[in-house]
């Protein structure tokens, strides 16, 4: 699974960090989502799948 | 009936101001929220109030249609735009009341001062006032939670980011709380405005002195020194900076922080689970956050003909975003009714949705967080008596408490380096 964020749509919610703070960090500069690495590990799906689903503007694209 | 009234479709009688609305509004926003999504009251020289979840993001994302830009002319008293409802005849908060491309420049300005790193390093400052406040009280087993606690902690931390001194905390905090409750007839109201225009002046004046002194880590030495777009901040930019600041992040934390208390000392289960999972502590934060939803809706302009779930919006429209009707949207949220502390994912809007999301959200999960583990550490046995607690007549901006008798099992003052 990939995973990645669309930087036009991210407004900080922060909600992703606490879905998987392993998968999502947030920026000093801007409180803005960056992910640590597009391919997500097996044992982190579930969490990156919350992310998803708990992300307001609909930021967060998951590929299978 | 004339084309105008065709027009504003689902008319309701509705005022987000009202007494009913703040003793009834979960219901009242219910039955919009299936019958009339998008309905138009004639209240406040008439708007549109939005209830659905959906609505209400798709609105806040489309900030370009939906403006929040204001105009306020000192001499005539005339506004016009805003994001309050009805518009309040003072000069407009910044970032929150500019539009592209103003806000970016505004917004890009202040991101670095709030985000998650700069709001994690206020951490252990915050426990300190919340220490310290509680130390005043703490062998007396009696405290107003929101005038002795709540209420200070934001305070004397919003204080210490601006860079105005501790000392002052009391003058401070109390015109900020009263500001939000205290009816535009009430005898007592001049006194009030009174109070926030003096908290202005001291932001002007620190301003000014920080101009004649080296750059500093509070934000008016930020504002004195440091260019935006390549120029000096200007006065008035700045007051508006702390105008939205101080209004923004005060009483909303308060609020918060009340209203979870409360919740907690009527849930015991769900207090025992916290105290038991302090883990849960952060998404539970969140859940008090969408179903409190201390900012319970913001206005937007309509900036073109546009049409909404059905409704026919007009150039020139207001319409109320109603977050806290979101945040109870069943469409996205399970038995949205009631408070799951476990309730996870939770894309709740509470903090607003869309470019002009809450900067501040951050620091106020800080001291949301700061303050919860001092009551729970230091008088876990904290009992709020909300029987004898006011609540504020006006939901329609902040949902609030004006006070909140509690009591408590005494104990020992703790050594925090500052007494109050
Ligand atoms: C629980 C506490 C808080 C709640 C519920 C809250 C809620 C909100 C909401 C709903 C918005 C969106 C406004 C809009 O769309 O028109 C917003 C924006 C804002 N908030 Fe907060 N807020 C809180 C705490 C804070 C704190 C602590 C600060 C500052 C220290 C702050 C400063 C701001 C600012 C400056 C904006 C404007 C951002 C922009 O326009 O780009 N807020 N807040
Ligand atoms: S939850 Fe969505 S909008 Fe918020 S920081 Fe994460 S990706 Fe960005």
């Amino acid at each position: 699974m990939k995973v990645v964020i669309l930087d036009e749509r991210c407004v900080g919610h922060g909600m992703c960090r606490l879905a998987c703070p392993e998968m999502f960090e947030l920026s000093d500069e801007d409180g803005h989502a960056y992910v640590t690495s597009e391919t997500v590990p097996p044992d982190l799906e579930a969490a990156v799948d919350q992310a998803v689903r708990g992300c307001p503007e609909q930021a967060i694209v998951v590929e299978a | 009936m004339d084309s105008q009234e065709d027009l504003k479709r689902c008319p309701v009688d509705f005022d987000h101001e009202s007494r009913t609305h703040a003793s009834n509004w979960p219901t009242e926003f219910r039955e919009l929220r299936g019958k009339c999504p998008v309905a138009w009251t004639e209240k406040h020289g008439g708007y549109w109030v939005a209830t659905r979840y959906q609505d209400v993001v798709a609105m806040a994302q489309d900030d370009a249609t939906f403006s929040s830009f204001k105009t306020f002319d000192p001499h005539s008293g005339e506004v016009t735009g805003g994001i309050t409802i009805p518009a309040t005849p003072i000069p407009r908060g910044l970032p929150v009341e500019s539009d592209r491309p103003d806000w970016n420049m505004f917004r890009t300005y202040l991101n670095r001062r709030f985000a998650p790193k700069a709001a994690e390093a206020r951490r252990a400052k915050v426990r300190k006032y919340a220490d310290s406040l509680l130390n005043r009280v703490i062998e007396t087993g009696e405290i107003d939670l929101v005038n002795e606690f709540t209420g200070p902690v934001p305070a004397m931390t919003t204080m210490e980011l601006m860079g105005l001194p501790l000392e002052e905390w009391r003058e401070f905090a109390d015109p900020l709380h009263e500001m939000v409750f205290t009816p535009k007839e009430a005898p007592e109201y001049p006194h009030v405005i009174a109070g926030v225009q003096w908290i202005f002046k001291r932001c002007i004046e620190t301003f000014h002195q920080r101009k004649t002194e080296p750059l500093g880590d509070d934000l008016l030495s930020y504002f004195a020194h440091e260019k935006i777009d390549g120029r000096a901040v200007t006065e008035e930019e700045m007051l508006s900076f702390c105008n939205n600041i101080i209004t923004g992040g005060v009483d909303t934390t308060t609020a918060l922080t009340t209203h979870a208390l409360v919740y907690l000392n009527e849930h015991p289960e769900d207090y025992r689970r916290l105290q038991e999972e302090p883990k849960l502590l952060p998404v539970a934060r969140e859940e008090f956050v969408r179903f409190f939803t201390p900012i319970h809706g913001l206005a937007r302009n309509v900036s073109r003909d546009v049409e909404m779930d059905g409704a026919k919006m007009e150039k020139g429209d207001r319409v109320y975003l109603a977050w806290s009707a979101a945040n109870r949207d069943p469409e996205v949220f399970t038995d949205p009714e009631t408070v799951d502390i476990a309730r996870f994912p939770n894309r709740h809007i509470a903090f607003g949705a869309g470019m002009h999301r809450c900067i501040g959200s951050f620091m106020a999960r800080v001291m949301f967080e700061e303050m919860m583990h001092v009551v729970m550490v230091r008088i876990p046995d904290y009992r709020t008596h909300p029987d004898r607690a006011r609540r504020y007549t006006s939901v329609g901006t902040i949902n609030g408490w004006v006070d909140m008798p509690t009591s408590f099992t005494p104990g020992p003052k703790i050594e925090t380096g500052l007494v109050l």
